[in-house]
């Protein structure tokens, strides 16, 4: 069991790098689709662990709203997104591919030594995939002021969300049912809004390049 | 628990109305009620400490912030009135919008009487999520690019922040894992009750993370950069409540961190260098920005960085009588702020522009709020007869008192600055100036508003001056709860 749920991890902190090296927002969201997978797997897996050990039914019902939303809904919400908006972002990143990843790599041995220096994580079972974890969540932002257009940013707040979401679920079995239930409702309100909103500033400023939005200044 | 049930029965109603007479009316009507309900609430937990049923638990911190966000609430639905019948008139907004705009406000209304009237932590950060979400619409009402620009990234700032706050409150639940049972998890009061024997190296993390995330939300610096755009492209009645209100919500949530970490560490040295620390940079920026402004809501909303950073600071200094000033810096503040940004609605609204050069002779413009502004900066910039005054004076005081003596001069020396840069920076819009084209015609537009401003006006240089007893114990009791004595 703990073999898988490591294999599992290691997978989706892969994944977070194949989606720093994506290049197109199409395949961003498929990296994504991927990832939401994974996690919906283990959570699944996890899930089955408690039903059958002592009869509890949330982390199920939580795995299948996170396939459901994460996997299904949301990859293809932002895919009519970008049917809709008009794509002519060209030079996408400010900084090039492979810098990017090494600065990922720089992150991982980061998140690994910080976490093991911190008395009293250490001693849980699952050490190794909060690193993992915490990674994700760092990459998620690292990748978030990467990219130049709006997709990529709320790609880059998915990613972060399943971090967390991954970090909750490993190192403390999950929180309560109800704040579960309350968090998917607020990403999914969060995500909805951000696609109204990208319809609107592609709309208002011509393309969805947020490196146009420069107006303000304190 | 009407307070959650009636603003979501007013959001359904304003789903079905079309009307926009009986929509001004639904809404005042319930922010009333709200205020009434909220009062009987209070002189509860003055006699009893604190009133709890089901999952709905207020106690002397809450009840001072929810006391907040009811009041400014109930004057923003009043003030909306005036200002959206004159909008409607200038063709800024459409009439068709205004049941959006009234679902929305009264969404964020409840989405913060949620946040502050719970005792789970991951309600509680449910629920300031949920303000963002609410908030953000209503941020780009206008719709034009740079209400959108501010909007989203408002949005996605804070998104990126209150996710790290979930962080935090993750590492918090792990730091109490094994003392306490499955049913109590991300309970406020037992976490505090059972402080002692969290884990504190973990508890540390979870306060930086939370301390950072949160703190976006409230606008520390470095993370503000989301406050001035989104607090000078809203809708005025808007920008009120998110000075007023949200930012107190926010800082709410890192108050009640503070007295779990600060008990379980025995000493307020750690979170008192972080909290110190940000809310004196916060006091620079905004001391920087301040002196070099151009438009007058953008100002009002870095002084709004100050006063938090000032909030933050008295907490951090930890001592009874800077907890005490910071909790009463916190009302006079929203009180004055939210006053200050309903008189720029009316200015905005007369003059049509956001910037201060373009506007002269303001005291025989618009007498009333004219007359409401001038008395309103020098409360915000701290002269003696107002209430922020008298709570920055406590805080000053305990600084001293600590005998942190170079950082007490250093923060009065920012809020010297800050004070010198509203007079040279705003004053100008007093007097007449011969440059600019025609002043507008006379008179004040919005009456309601101008009613709201006047009692405002009245409030803050009473609090100054006088307070009465139930509040004083509230605030007296709200610190020993915080200070853990």
């Amino acid at each position: 069991m703990e073999n898988y749920l490591n294999l599992l991890s290691h997978l989706m902190l892969l994944s977070s790098f194949v989606l720093m090296a994506n290049k197109r927002i199409r395949s961003y969201i498929k990296t994504f689709r991927m990832q939401s997978a994974l996690i919906g797997t283990t959570a699944a897996l996890i899930g089955f662990e408690s039903f059958s050990s002592s009869g509890r039914m949330d982390v199920l019902v939580v795995s299948t709203v996170i396939i459901a939303l994460k996997v299904i809904y949301i990859p293809n919400l932002l895919g009519s997104t970008l049917e809709n908006i008009d794509l002519k972002v060209e030079k996408d990143f400010f900084l090039n591919i492979p810098i990017l990843v090494l600065i990922s790599c720089g992150i991982v041995v980061f998140s690994y030594f910080s976490i093991s220096a911190v008395e009293g994580i250490n001693t849980g079972i699952m050490n190794v995939q909060i690193v993992n974890s915490i990674s994700m969540i760092l990459m998620g932002i690292l990748f978030m002021i990467s990219r130049k257009n709006a997709i990529g940013q709320i790609v880059g707040f998915l990613v972060i969300e399943n971090g967390l979401f991954v970090t909750a679920m490993f190192s403390t079995e999950g929180m309560p049912f109800i704040i579960d239930m309350g968090i998917f409702i607020d990403i999914i309100t969060a995500v909805l809004i951000m696609g109204v909103m990208v319809f609107k500033i592609n709309e208002k400023f011509e393309s969805a390049d947020t490196n146009k939005l420069k107006n303000l200044r304190g | 628990m009407l307070l959650w049930i009636l603003p979501l029965m007013a959001v359904m109603l304003f789903g079905a109305i079309k009307n926009n007479k009986i929509l001004h009316g639904l809404s005042v009507f319930t922010s009333a009620i709200l205020v009434v309900s909220g009062l009987i609430i209070t002189l509860k937990v003055i006699a009893e400490g604190s009133y709890e049923f089901n999952l709905f638990y207020v106690d002397s911190i809450s009840i001072i912030i929810l006391d907040i966000v009811l009041i400014i609430g109930f004057l923003a639905c009043v003030y909306s009135v005036g200002y959206l019948e004159e909008e409607i008139k200038h063709e800024k907004i459409l009439p068709g919008r205004l049941r959006l705009y009234y679902i929305l406000l009264h969404t964020f209304l409840f989405t913060m009487i949620l946040a502050l009237s719970v005792k789970n932590m991951g309600i509680m950060w449910i629920a300031i999520e949920a303000t963002t979400l609410a908030s953000t619409f209503l941020v780009g009402f206008y719709n034009d690019k740079p209400a959108i620009e501010a909007a989203w990234k408002y949005i996605i700032i804070c998104s990126v922040g209150i996710a790290i706050a979930f962080l935090g409150i993750i590492f918090l639940h792990l730091s109490s894992a094994g003392t306490i049972d499955s049913t109590q998890i991300l309970d406020w009061t037992v976490l505090y009750g059972k402080a002692g024997s969290l884990k504190s190296p973990i508890l540390r993390l979870a306060f930086i993370f939370i301390f950072i995330g949160f703190g976006t939300k409230a606008g520390l610096a470095p993370m503000h950069t989301w406050l001035p755009d989104a607090h000078s492209q809203a809708p005025s009645p808007i920008s009120a409540m998110l000075s007023g209100v949200l930012l107190n919500s926010a800082m709410y949530a890192i108050i009640r961190t503070l007295a779990i970490v600060n008990k379980n560490l025995g000493t307020s040295e750690f979170t008192g260098n972080i909290m110190i620390a940000a809310g004196l940079l916060s006091i620079a920026f905004a001391a920087v920005f301040i002196i070099t402004q151009k438009d007058y809501k953008t100002l009002l909303a870095y002084s709004s960085i100050e006063h938090m950073g000032i909030i933050a600071f008295g907490l951090g200094l930890f001592t009874p009588l800077s907890v005490f000033g910071a909790l009463f810096h916190m009302i006079n503040h929203s009180l004055t702020k939210s006053m200050l940004f309903l008189s720029a609605g009316n200015i905005l609204q007369k003059y049509g522009t956001r910037e201060i050069a373009k506007i002269n002779d303001l005291l025989k413009t618009l007498p009333v709020t004219g007359g409401a502004f001038l008395l309103g900066l020098f409360a915000i910039a701290g002269t003696p007869p107002f209430g922020v005054f008298a709570s920055e004076i406590n805080v000053i005081i305990s600084v001293f008192e600590k005998g942190q003596i170079i950082i007490g001069m250093i923060f009065i020396l920012l809020l010297a600055i800050i004070f010198a840069g509203i007079g040279v920076t705003l004053f100008s819009i007093f007097y007449k100036n011969s440059s600019v084209e025609t002043p507008p015609p006379r008179g004040e537009g919005n009456i309601y508003g101008s009613a709201v401003i006047l009692l405002l006006v009245g409030v803050i240089s009473i609090t100054g001056l006088y307070m009465p007893v139930s509040i004083f114990t509230l605030l007296n009791n709200a610190r020993n709860i915080i200070i853990g004595g």
